[in-house]
């Protein structure tokens, strides 16, 4: 790999002082970088830069710079770590007139920040929001969510500005502060972005690390398995993940759209279940990406929460979640039926997650379309109350796009 | 004066052809100095900050 071969090749200048190695790294998930400095037990600094502020297109990219922080050297094969001492480490650069004064480091001032967007311009806005993003907690991720919308009134189709209102969609999904449709907004929004800007390298990746697999599946997170395994046998504790990679985070090889034999029929053809409109559980769903081609895939994210306000709990006691999908003529499911275990506890309140995959037909037309679905589960009315069977129906929602001509 | 005037224009076409990021960084140039949160203690860090060594520095993701 780029980044520990380049660590190994000038391991020595680094020990040396020769060399100071830095990193910046481009995650929507920045806790799994410190699992992999961990693992290749590499320790030099790093630099978070989830919303591509830095506006790099392709990635790895190592650059030389200077004593003066002048760059000198652009995008470096490994091959050129054999030779940076006599390129750069015992070369001394010219810096007439070059170099700016060095400001110290410091996180933006927020007041400030949120003064200016008083000017009601697309840039105020949009920095206000990148610094909430940068320096704040969750609990600021509905102000910068606010921001940046307000930032693509002004500017309509500023691909950074959605970008990075994905970003923050996504961040919030991954909160405990999650609110209704935060993931398909996320996966919208950072569509939208890829449409304005296709040859954005970053962005095509985020859409691939939560869309459907490809034929050549990207192995974006399947290393995670062994770097724990790794660092365990160092006697040491890997570095916690507070979200687990899953899905088309891992590149599970897929020769051809493999269908399974459904092993259960239609569990409920007519459709006879008491339905639940939300009062137990809410469903929300996301696809990505929200639009396809004909014959292209989408993977579908279903996410199921028990209404706390009207104290509902799932009932572990019985048998857990099941998942019918009733593709559309032509179109297909890599699943029909799923099941989500039930934890131990009698009763709990989690979240509950599937993913599953559809393919639409070479002859599709252009336009919305929507796939049924529906849910059946064991629910009850608060920790004591009465439980209940009931059926949710799902309407997974996507656009084809029109073929192109 | 033909041959400068056309390299001109070429060089003006490339500029026009690459997206804006590819042309973000430029050799003779200094890094941009923006603040971002260290992985290691979330503190505003920049490249400023390592003025007086030589950097290595890789913009990478761990996939």
């Amino acid at each position: 790999m780029h980044v520990p071969g380049w660590h190994e090749a000038t391991k020595k200048l680094q020990d040396e002082g020769k060399i100071q190695m830095v990193g910046i790294i481009q995650e929507q998930h920045p806790d799994r970088a410190r699992l992999f400095m961990q693992w290749k037990q590499m320790g030099w600094p790093i630099l978070i830069d989830s919303l591509d502020l830095l506006g790099v297109s392709v990635v790895p990219m190592t650059i030389a710079i200077d004593e003066n922080g002048i760059i000198r050297k652009l995008q470096m094969p490994l091959r050129d770590a054999i030779r940076i001492e006599e390129e750069f480490v015992n070369v001394s650069f010219d810096s007439a007139g070059k170099p700016a004064r060095a400001e110290k480091a410091a996180a933006a001032d927020l007041n400030r920040l949120r003064a200016a967007t008083n000017k009601g311009t697309a840039g105020a806005w949009r920095s206000y929001a990148d610094a909430l993003i940068l320096w704040s907690d969750s609990r600021q991720l509905d102000a910068a969510i606010h921001s940046y919308r307000q930032a693509l009134k002004l500017e309509l189709e500023d691909p950074a500005t959605h970008f990075r209102l994905g970003v923050a969609y996504r961040k919030r999904y991954d909160s405990p502060l999650r609110q209704p449709d935060d993931f398909r907004n996320a996966s919208e929004q950072w569509s939208k972005a890829l449409d304005l800007d296709p040859n954005n390298y970053i962005w095509r990746r985020r859409i691939q690390q939560y869309g459907p697999r490809l034929d050549k599946p990207y192995p974006f997170y399947d290393w995670v398995a062994q770097a724990r395994k790794d660092v365990l046998a160092r006697n040491e504790t890997p570095a916690p993940l507070s979200i687990e990679p899953g899905g088309a985070e891992f590149a599970k090889p897929l020769r051809s759209f493999e269908t399974d034999e459904p092993t259960k029929e239609n569990p409920d053809p007519k459709g006879r279940i008491v339905r639940d409109p939300g009062k137990f559980i809410q469903v929300e769903t996301a696809v990505v990406p929200p639009a396809i081609s004909p014959g292209a895939s989408a993977r579908v994210y279903v996410v199921f929460s028990p209404n706390r306000s009207n104290k509902a709990y799932w009932n572990n006691e019985v048998d857990g979640l099941a998942f019918w999908i009733d593709p559309l003529e032509g179109w297909q499911a890599d699943k029909r039926f799923l099941t989500v275990p039930n934890p131990r506890e009698t009763v709990s309140q989690e979240t509950r997650e599937i993913q599953f995959e559809v393919r639409c037909p070479e002859n599709a037309g252009a336009g919305a379309v929507q796939i049924p679905a529906y849910a059946l589960y064991y629910v009850c009315e608060d920790v004591n109350g009465t439980c209940l069977y009931r059926r949710s129906d799902v309407a997974v929602r996507l656009e084809v796009k029109p073929r192109e001509e | 004066m033909f041959l400068a005037g056309s390299i001109l224009f070429v060089l003006s076409m490339v500029g026009f052809g690459l997206p804006v990021s590819e042309t973000r960084f430029q050799v003779g140039e200094t890094f941009p100095n923006l603040a971002l949160p260290s992985l290691q203690d979330g503190r505003p860090t920049s490249l400023a900050q390592f003025r007086g060594k030589k950097v290595i520095l890789h913009i990478f993701a761990s996939w």
